[in-house]
């Protein structure tokens, strides 16, 4: 059999496959089938290591349900992941499209943007905390200056504002993603079509929703669907930032779920979170495959 | 490149060599994670000079951030992967021992000839007992004062000889110095929603004579109530919800507090980085009721299950505590949980040591309990709700005792 004869045969696909499914069940579905496992039993540190551990059903379900802080988190990570989402994919696209203009430096600048996503999150945390602490908050300080406002904002420490400020904070630290995808995606749109819908007499703003929106549909898909499991799985800014706090009033699925197993040792009602965040996630991935098969029926 | 990274490596490799001069034979190796995280931490010398001194034994230590400890020992455990010997949060002893992660040491404490119970600070000692057995042995402590800006104090017409003794004149001190319009506050505590916040509230607690078990004793609101006034008054900041203890340092080392409660890990940042007069006091008192109370921080030496060189180990922290190592321990902002070692004399400032050494009378241990986490977040959360007004102070404490009654129930612990 020739080379190419061999990487064209069935062998081969198998082999391919093959390996593709070990990885992923290896490093992908044993942590998931783990935790389901985990979600379903009683976990105390002194059963940790093995698996003979009592099983309880659905108990840590049921206990995660009734708890009171619950409604509150799953109120709390709805509002996060949509404002964030929102506000990413907005500004993304704005920033994407002012940079498709060319003007000196514009790629640098464009280069500049995504200094922010290079970042490590407990850094960016540590420096939104800095810049929106209400007595020497950089932010309050400008506002004041401003004359827009005349006495401090507690962004951290009013439990009706904690959730904003971390929000803002993830905003800034995902724009720079969600520009660049977009501005890949923008880059792909052939400039003879732009150019023919000019001479057909359109102008940027039929342009932008005929053209460029259509045709940069598989983009967005794809990028709504990565920044919703990215932002669900936000944890590290807000620790810095809030720890949750104050009162929970900032505190997301993730990490409530870290709190529950590494703070309070409960380790089962940690597990459970960490599933209904995979569920949530779950159906977000569902939802982005199907629509790209939609988009190119195989 | 790749010739050069291994050169890079190479060097790294031989450099290390030279650097451990380990004998050839080195019988038994102690995997120690420990939390001396800066490369001139007196703990680091300790392990160098018994890495130097044994030839039987050598220590392998690996370095972990404070706050990271109960999270690695979970993770240790998980996958059975645990190392001989570990530091961790006193607090935590209880929760690990009492789901079976520890090994009981308390016989080989008995035999030992360096560890005599009455070297150490009973509330320290306590802190390593769960009912009635040993599960660790107490490392270095530590323990809360007020740290206070001298210059503020004067500038606020406040007489540095007589520093502010109860929780009134501790209040009204921090009246005259507060100007929250300018940023400027009297008083910085930590009240955030995690273990740092109980460790600060609770001593107040304690001093207003309530405790665990009288949660809705007027003493107990008092205790609140003062936390409360002093952030809705404006002499403390409403960040104190949201900050940790060293970032309320951070504000009074910025001259934005007059003064902040921490305890002595801070003084090799303070050492090197003050710009005015200082000094440290004592908690207050409450007024008609005179009891000293304070909080006590600080590691324990734990051996957990499954570790493959106990005795070794145990080597190790015998070691760590005979007097001249936990001598080393003030250089290092801590405390040695021994009472039999006095801060050297050349160090910058031993006044201040000697202030916080004195206060480890008052210290008062969290817990013992399995469920101290439960009964710290019940208390963090009260503390939260009253400072933000969601509930008075009275109604915000009598939701946390439901949740913490039963716990107590459970686990009684005893003096609180």
């Amino acid at each position: 059999m020739s080379r190419d004869r061999f990487l064209d045969s069935p062998t081969i696909w198998g082999l391919l496959i093959g390996a593709a499914a070990l990885f992923l069940l290896l490093l992908v579905g044993y942590p998931i089938a783990y935790n389901l496992v985990m979600s379903v039993q009683e976990v105390t540190l002194g059963n940790l290591p093995s698996f003979s551990r009592p099983w309880v059903g659905l108990q840590n379900y049921r206990q995660l349900l009734a708890d009171p802080l619950f409604l509150l988190v799953a109120k709390n990570t709805l509002v996060f992941t949509v404002a964030n989402v929102a506000a990413q994919f907005v500004l993304g696209l704005g920033l994407a499209l002012y940079f498709q203009l060319s003007f000196p430096a514009s790629s640098f600048l464009r280069g500049l943007v995504l200094v922010g996503w290079m970042l490590p999150p407990l850094v960016i945390g540590a420096v939104w905390k800095w810049l929106l602490g209400s007595d020497s908050g950089f932010v309050n300080y400008a506002l004041q200056s401003l004359g827009l406002i005349s006495g401090k904002i507690y962004w951290l420490a009013d439990p009706s504002l904690s959730l904003l400020a971390v929000t803002i904070a993830n905003i800034w630290f995902g724009v720079p993603f969600n520009m660049i995808l977009l501005a890949a995606g923008l880059a792909g749109i052939p400039a003879d079509i732009y150019e023919a819908a000019a001479l057909d007499g359109a102008g940027p703003v039929r342009r932008f929703i005929w053209i460029t929106l259509p045709l940069l549909r598989p983009t967005i898909y794809a990028l709504l669907s990565l920044t919703t499991v990215y932002t669900m799985r936000a944890f590290d800014l807000i620790y810095t930032m809030t720890h949750g706090g104050p009162l929970d009033s900032s505190n997301i699925f993730p990490v409530w779920s870290y709190r529950m197993s590494f703070e309070l040792f409960d380790f089962g009602g940690g597990a459970a979170i960490a599933t209904a965040i995979f569920a949530l996630v779950l159906v977000v991935a569902l939802a982005y495959v199907r629509s790209v098969n939609a988009e190119h029926p195989m | 490149m790749k010739r050069r990274t291994f050169c890079t490596l190479a060097t790294a490799g031989s450099a290390s060599l030279a650097l451990g001069a380990r004998p050839a034979r080195a019988a038994t190796t102690v995997s120690l994670w420990h939390i001396f995280g800066y490369s001139t931490e007196p703990g680091l010398i300790n392990i160098a000079r018994f890495n130097q001194t044994r030839t039987d034994v050598q220590i392998d230590g690996k370095s972990v951030p404070f706050g990271q400890l109960s999270q690695q020992l979970v993770k240790a455990v998980a996958t059975g992967d645990v190392p001989d010997l570990i530091t961790i949060d006193n607090p935590t002893v209880a929760s690990f021992a009492g789901q079976g992660v520890l090994e009981e040491v308390g016989a080989r404490v008995a035999a030992s000839k360096g560890l005599a119970k009455s070297r150490f600070f009973p509330g320290s000692w306590a802190t390593t007992i769960l009912q009635g057995k040993q599960f660790a042995v107490p490392g270095e402590v530590n323990t809360l004062m007020f740290y206070v800006n001298q210059d503020m104090l004067r500038a606020g017409g406040v007489d540095l000889g007589k520093p502010p003794q109860t929780w009134a004149e501790l209040t009204a001190t921090a009246a005259k110095l507060a100007d929250s319009a300018k940023g400027k506050y009297g008083i910085g505590v930590s009240a955030i929603q995690t273990e740092e916040g109980t460790f600060q509230w609770l001593p107040f607690l304690q001093q207003s004579g309530a405790g665990l078990k009288t949660l809705t004793s007027p003493d107990a609101v008092a205790a609140l109530q003062l936390w409360v006034d002093w952030v809705q008054k404006g002499y403390a900041s409403r960040d104190i919800l949201v900050k940790r203890q060293s970032e309320m340092t951070d504000a009074w080392l910025a001259g934005n507090s007059a003064m902040s409660l921490s305890g002595p890990w801070e003084l090799p940042r303070i050492l090197r980085d003050v710009k005015f007069n200082w000094t440290v006091i004592p908690m207050p008192v409450r007024e008609g009721k005179n009891i000293h109370a304070t909080a006590l921080g600080g590691y324990v030496w734990a051996i957990p299950k499954g570790a493959k060189n106990i005795d070794a180990a145990f080597q190790v922290i015998e070691y760590m505590l005979a007097p001249e190592q936990a001598a080393r321990s003030f250089a290092g902002g801590r405390l040695p949980a021994v009472q039999d070692v006095q801060p050297p004399a050349d160090l910058p400032r031993a006044e201040v040591y000697a202030g916080f050494e004195s206060q480890l009378q008052y210290a008062r241990p969290r817990g013992p309990s399995p469920e101290w986490p439960r009964i710290s977040e019940a208390l963090q959360r009260a503390i939260q709700q009253a400072i933000t007004g969601q509930q008075p102070a009275q109604q915000a404490l009598a939701t946390a005792e439901a949740t913490i009654a039963p716990l107590l129930q459970r686990y009684p612990i005893e003096g609180m």
